[in-house]
């Protein structure tokens, strides 16, 4: 076979890969179990990313003085307090 | 044929390096003959064969092709007749791709390719089935005795070798109208002759050649139907038919 | 038809022999491309997912959390909050809640500990979630000690275990009831870490927040917009872990473009004036250079935006695991629900294979365009 119809057929197989995944994607998405009864009862607020301090834990309910708390020096988790950004709270103090 | 008529070429025009290299030539190329333009270097060949092969426009002077070939879409109704100088650039591309081949005077081999790869190049552009020009290229080697080298690579062959497939690369697309620029340069004298061979047998196959050269083996060859003597871009004296 | 087809298959032919040809080179070209489209998509399709992860779980969120500060600091919130709350127009209900830390001195872990009503969570016994029963390698029916802050061992046992896939929500927690909890962590009676405050109708959110703070000026209200904006930022393009990915990959991208987009070689150039002067026109030779390009930047962003989809959603983003754990000794084993944003992935093909291809095509203009007997004279 020559070697552009073999590259051809590469780029054909990539490309059916390729738009494969968002209807993949869609098959999870439809699939996808729901969260035990228990746990959506708890109303939480925050996803168990970073489990290192509350202001990386609960980044929704952390304030700025937050990371002050965690050390006298305020020495940042690094690096999930990097990626961390400061809420921007309207309602009350920060 | 290729009639020439007045052609002048003339590079930097109005400028303080203006340079005549082809002026007021005038002369004619038989069909199914070999023609040598003779002459030293600096004498206007190469850019003559430039001129003459499409490749080039002159700057005054006309062109014309006749007995031309009748798929090209821009002859005129009920004439075999061309005239190349005034074409557009499209169709001057036609026109050469169609009727001529060229053997450079350094081959113009491309380097890290195969041999079949090189000769078969020619052809890509054209739209042919490769199936198609693959075959002819095959044969055509066989032909020139080359074909045991077809799948090596262009820098390990010898010069009378490098020529050969450079001879079957301007022969690919089968034109009517061969074109080489000093083919022997690069030659000892017994290769030169063996060119010379080839040379004639192309024209038994009906070929048109069209050679530059200021090699004696070639221009004093036998076999060579019409010399030309151009010097400083002029004709100075021609032997054969006019 | 036939004819244009057969162009196009033969000069991408003699492309691909001609990047055959310098395999090294080239091989290294694809190679890099490849990796900048796999860390750009592999970042695109993780940070979309955790946003949607997010915004489910934010659906059962309470509508307004209530701290109180202390000093600038968290501090408990007195029962009494919630009736003074409640009696707020338009405030449906007023949940209080204790939850908080537990620091497990055994391996160096942080535990969300909440109070749940589940029946299965009763004196005594304990939910938890798989990270925690990795941590400490339990099983259903193990008998835990806990200490309490008056030194006390609270022992517990292991009731039920969360299964991993919602290791995202729960991983870290462990679920008891009041009477452990305040035991624990030797919780003053009439507090609460905070309040879960519904409201019927949620455009009166602020107002009801002002209200609030007007009645509390140590009340810190956060409103569940709030809350989802947190996450929306978090992975934004301008935080930390996004940018540097982003930044590194775009300037090595720029780098090589560059590499491509400052000309020819004289090998290249020769070779251009070479396929002129055998018949190949200005046309044939763009359509090299544009088929050169195609094939590198086409085949690294298929096959990099494929390999990113594998390494999210099927290898739970192993590369990206190490940059988010940290010190964390309980990390989720989660497995993220595919999310396949078109326009980022239009985004991303615009921003790679079109400068690529551009940059391969552009430079050989001049060369392609040299009238053929130039090459009479190479």
């Amino acid at each position: 076979m020559r070697r552009s119809v073999q590259f051809l057929l590469f780029i054909c197989t990539s490309m059916a890969l390729f738009l494969a995944l968002p209807l993949h994607a869609q098959y999870e998405q439809r699939h996808a179990q729901k969260e035990p009864e228990v746990l959506r009862n708890l109303q939480v607020t925050d996803l168990c990313l970073v489990t290192e301090a509350r202001y990386t834990r609960h980044p929704a309910l952390a304030d700025r003085h937050a990371p002050f708390q965690e050390h006298p020096l305020a020495l940042e988790h690094f690096p999930s307090g990097s990626l961390i950004m400061p809420n921007n709270f309207q309602g009350a103090a920060p | 044929m290729i009639e020439l008529s007045g052609i002048t070429k003339t590079f930097n025009s109005g400028q303080p390096n203006q340079f005549t290299a082809v002026n007021n030539v005038s002369f004619a190329i038989e069909p199914q003959r070999i023609t040598v333009l003779k002459g030293p270097s600096g004498s206007g060949k190469t850019s003559l064969l430039a001129i003459i092969g499409c490749m080039a426009r002159p700057t005054t002077g006309r062109i014309f092709l006749h007995g031309v070939a009748a798929a090209l879409p821009f002859r005129a109704e009920g004439s075999d007749s061309v005239e190349i100088t005034g074409l557009p650039e499209r169709f001057l591309n036609e026109i050469r791709r169609s009727t001529f081949g060229f053997i450079f005077q350094q081959f113009n081999l491309v380097k890290g390719i195969s041999v079949l790869e090189n000769v078969m190049l020619p052809a890509y552009p054209t739209g042919e089935a490769r199936t198609d020009f693959r075959a002819r290229a095959v044969k055509l080697l066989e032909q020139f005795d080359i074909a045991r080298h077809a799948g090596q690579r262009t820098e390990l062959l010898s010069g009378g070798e490098l020529q050969r497939v450079a001879i079957v690369r301007a022969l690919i697309n089968n034109p009517s109208i061969i074109i080489a620029d000093e083919p022997t340069a690069h030659l000892d004298s017994r290769l030169s002759h063996d060119f010379m061979s080839i040379v004639d047998q192309l024209k038994g196959e009906g070929k048109t050649l069209l050679i530059a050269s200021h090699d004696p083996v070639v221009c004093d060859s036998a076999v060579v139907d019409t010399l030309v003597d151009l010097r400083d871009g002029a004709v100075v004296q021609s032997r054969g038919p006019l | 038809m036939n004819r244009s087809i057969e162009r196009h298959l033969n000069i991408l032919d003699f492309t691909l022999a001609s990047l055959l040809r310098r395999k090294g080179k080239n091989g290294s070209l694809l190679a890099v491309y490849l990796l900048v489209v796999f860390l750009l998509a592999s970042l695109q399709f993780y940070v979309t997912a955790l946003k949607r992860e997010a915004s489910a779980i934010l659906d059962d969120a309470p509508d307004l959390v209530v701290q109180r500060l202390m000093a600038g600091r968290q501090d408990l919130v007195p029962a009494a909050f919630v009736g003074e709350i409640s009696r707020i127009r338009g405030v449906t209900r007023v949940k209080p809640r204790w939850w908080g830390y537990y620091y497990d001195s055994v391996n160096g872990a942080n535990y969300t500990v909440l109070v749940s009503d589940d029946p299965a969570v009763t004196p005594g016994r304990v939910a938890v979630g798989a990270g925690v029963a990795r941590a400490r390698n339990l099983a259903v029916g193990d008998l835990v000690p806990l200490v309490s802050y008056d030194k006390k061992p609270l022992m517990v046992e292991i009731a039920s275990i969360f299964p991993h896939r919602s290791d995202l929500v729960a991983a870290d927690m462990i679920l008891m009831t009041a009477q452990d909890f305040h035991l624990l962590f030797n919780f003053p009676d009439g507090q609460a870490t905070d309040l879960a405050v519904s409201v019927r109708n949620p455009k009166e959110l602020p107002t009801v927040a002002a209200k609030i703070v007007a009645l509390h000026p140590d009340a810190r209200p956060i409103l569940k917009s709030e809350m989802l904006r947190t996450y929306q930022s978090i992975f934004d393009w301008r935080g930390g872990m996004t940018l540097m990915v982003l930044a590194s990959a775009l300037l090595s991208f720029i780098i090589f473009a560059w590499d491509r987009a400052t000309g020819l070689s004289a090998e290249e150039r020769r070779e251009i004036g070479i396929l002129k002067s055998i018949g190949w026109e200005t046309s044939d030779v763009l359509l090299l250079k544009l088929w050169e390009g195609t094939v590198i930047s086409l085949t690294a962003y298929l096959l990099g935006t494929v390999l990113a989809y594998g390494h999210v959603f099927f290898l739970s983003a192993p590369l990206f695991a190490q940059a988010l754990k940290g010190w964390s000794v309980i990390y989720p084993r989660f497995q993220l629900v595919p999310v396949v944003d078109i326009y980022q992935l239009a985004v991303l093909f615009f921003l790679t294979v079109v400068p690529y291809t551009t940059a391969t095509v552009v430079p050989c203009w001049r060369a392609a365009t040299t009238d053929p007997d130039a090459a009479m004279r190479i």
